[in-house]
């Protein structure tokens, strides 16, 4: 596919794909719900957590990885941050850092497993995957964690809702802007500062280039790999604590199928899987295409199976508009 | 050779010891073959049984959770009998693959209690089940009447390639039928809050007046009040749900979230009763359609209302 000059940039493709999806949306606007702010500041809104799990997603993409775990994770984490402040009466600080410690300790240890015992990435995150799932439904009993606390004669009681989850479930600016979306806009700059500025995230590009020009380089290869899941981990911390602030509840099935939806945010951008290149502005251009396309479907409530089918069909066609660009 | 001797001496001792040991403590043994323990409307069910089950010293219940796979409930089935259980209770994944393995148990003389979702023809001893259908339908009843017979209408549906999910749009469309209430919006949540929430949003952004949420489930229609409360319209519309678990349904009803919500009955007490019954030695009906109650702010201090059709 030949492209012209204005659309050799990765950057520049993704953008077109983008607009294109927003084409679509101006065209079929559900008698103009396309054109109320309300409608974008929902879709920000309903990106955010798995957008969150994006961040993490590019890092180790970038660095030759894949994690398959941060569905689970997020599900582990929404159950203990429900656990440690509504049946616990936590300190909210503490809850949030003991969640965090707890999503950087599970994707550290994948890390782990991939950098000292060369277990695949793929092979790896899937047990984690199976394993903080598991996890989570053991400390939650397999039921939601929430304002109904069960009692020791079988009876529930209700309690109210901790501050902290009516927080994060605000919105700011007038209402224009759900505060988890702040979270999200906070992550990718973060993360985009840590790949472009800093040091260890240089590596990462470098560790998903070549592993072995990248040892002989003098980067600590494994540091670098258990850290790019660590990172990763502890994002699914942050957006796990989001999803329990929104639903008002930990629920151990939180998550499922999110990690598929966040490679795809990763990749729709037009990072690479095979590692190496990408960037988090990219990610942020996926996240947008995924979220305005699943608004649209849903505005004007489209059938699932022709959703199903829609989404399939833009997914490919957004991928091969990326590969079409490389190499020319 | 002494050896393997030695070893399936130890192995028979092993495989005895516990049966030994039962023999003095529980006089029946029962299977309980759970189709899928991800969802806490069946870990509800297996509390249930377990509650039951508990009051009846002589009653030993062993547990299986076939994970939301067919094939592995087949082999639980199977595990069951070898394990010695004296009736087996099954709540079944699907009615197809599971009709042989449950007729196969029938046909060996052992009592199989069929629970909520069904199997294919009569090869088994008992049904116990609630009708969704039914329920649906006295759903749309009461909504008609809330409404006082008009109002433009939010469905939230499970997923809708389920019986449970069809059965409750079904009866629902019955009970309003010859009104004049409009369903304006719909869209399949899968069961699940988080996408309950997100098409609750597309129809806040779509539709400037909405009276009444009819959720499949009492998280969908959890989801749509929270859309709701963040677009600031919860106060102008009503939030029905079905299911009506203590700790989800009853709970919203308690906190005025939802103006009703529809009990779905695990039949897990009935399950055990009915056990014990034929154990015991009395014939058990074929079938047994589980009573509902409705769950509102007014009445769910007295434990709620029976439907009655």
């Amino acid at each position: 596919m030949i492209l012209p000059p204005f659309l050799r940039s990765a950057t520049a493709r993704a953008l077109l794909s983008l607009l294109l999806v927003v084409g679509v949306g101006v065209i079929f606007n559900a008698d103009g719900a396309f054109y109320s702010w309300d409608t974008h500041r929902d879709m920000l809104r309903q990106v955010s957590v798995i957008g969150i799990l994006a961040c993490g997603m590019t890092v180790v993409i970038i660095a030759g990885g894949i994690d398959l775990s941060v569905g689970s994770l997020l599900g582990l984490c929404a159950v203990l941050f429900s656990l440690f402040t509504i049946h616990g009466g936590w300190h909210p600080a503490t809850a949030a850092a003991v969640t965090l410690a707890a999503g950087t300790a599970c994707g550290a240890l994948s890390g782990g497993l991939i950098a000292r015992f060369r277990i695949q990435p793929f092979v790896a995150t899937l047990a984690m995957m199976v394993f903080a799932r598991g996890l989570a439904k053991l400390v939650s009993e397999g039921q939601k964690v929430s304002t109904a606390v069960q009692q020791a004669d079988g009876t529930y009681q209700y309690v109210a809702v901790p501050p902290v989850f009516d927080l994060l479930g605000a919105r700011i600016a007038g209402g224009n802007f759900a505060v988890v979306t702040l979270v999200l806009v906070v992550c990718l700059i973060l993360c985009g500062v840590f790949l472009s500025r800093v040091r260890w995230g240089r590596h990462m590009y470098a560790l998903g280039g070549n592993e072995e020009a990248a040892r002989y380089a003098g980067i600590p290869v494994r540091a670098t790999t258990v850290m790019a899941y660590a990172l990763c981990g502890g994002l699914c911390a942050v957006a796990g604590i989001c999803q329990a602030a929104q639903e008002l509840q930990g629920d151990p099935e939180a998550g499922s199928t999110y990690e598929l939806s966040a490679i795809a945010m990763v990749v729709i951008g037009g990072t690479s899987l095979r590692g190496g290149t990408g960037t988090i502005g990219l990610t942020a251009l996926g996240i947008l295409i995924i979220g305005y396309l699943e608004k649209i479907l849903s505005i004007n409530a489209v059938g699932e199976e022709t959703r199903l089918l829609l989404t399939g069909i833009i997914i490919v066609a957004a991928v091969l508009f990326q590969k079409g660009g490389q190499g020319s | 050779m002494n050896r393997i001797l030695r070893l399936a001496a130890f192995l028979l001792g092993s495989c005895a010891l516990p049966g030994i040991m039962l023999a003095q403590t529980a006089h029946w043994t029962i299977g309980m073959s759970q189709c899928n323990l991800g969802e806490p409307w069946r870990v509800q069910m297996n509390a249930d049984i377990r509650k039951a089950a508990e009051a009846h010293p002589d009653l030993r219940v062993i547990y299986k959770d076939a994970q939301n796979d067919n094939l592995r409930q087949v082999a639980h089935v199977e595990e069951l009998v070898r394990a010695g259980a004296n009736l087996i209770i099954i709540s079944p994944k699907e009615a197809a693959p599971l009709t042989k393995p449950v007729a196969d148990v029938y046909h060996k003389g052992i009592p199989v209690i069929v629970l909520d979702r069904r199997v294919l023809g009569d090869q088994y001893t008992c049904f116990i089940g609630a009708d969704n259908r039914k329920i649906g339908r006295a759903a749309g009843r009461w909504i008609a009447k809330l409404l006082g017979g008009k109002g433009k209408l939010v469905e939230l549906k499970g997923l809708m390639t389920s019986t449970p999910g069809q059965d409750r749009n079904a009866g629902f469309r019955e009970g309003i039928a010859g009104s004049h209430i409009e369903v304006i919006f719909e869209a399949d949540m899968k069961w699940l809050e988080p996408n309950a929430r997100k098409e609750m949003e597309s129809a806040l952004a779509r539709f400037p007046a909405i009276d009444l949420v009819y959720g499949h489930n009492d998280p969908a229609a959890h989801g749509a009040y929270l859309a709701a409360k963040a677009a600031g319209r919860e106060s102008a519309m009503k939030f029905i749900g079905i299911d009506g678990l203590p700790q989800e349904g009853q709970m919203y009803v308690r906190q005025g979230i939802l103006a009703a919500s529809f009990e779905y009955p695990t039949g897990g007490r009935e399950a055990i009763e009915t056990a014990l019954a034929i154990l015991h030695g009395t014939p058990a009906p074929k079938e047994i359609t589980l009573p509902s109650r409705v769950y509102t702010k007014a009445n769910i201090d007295a434990g709620g209302e029976l439907l009655t059709e």
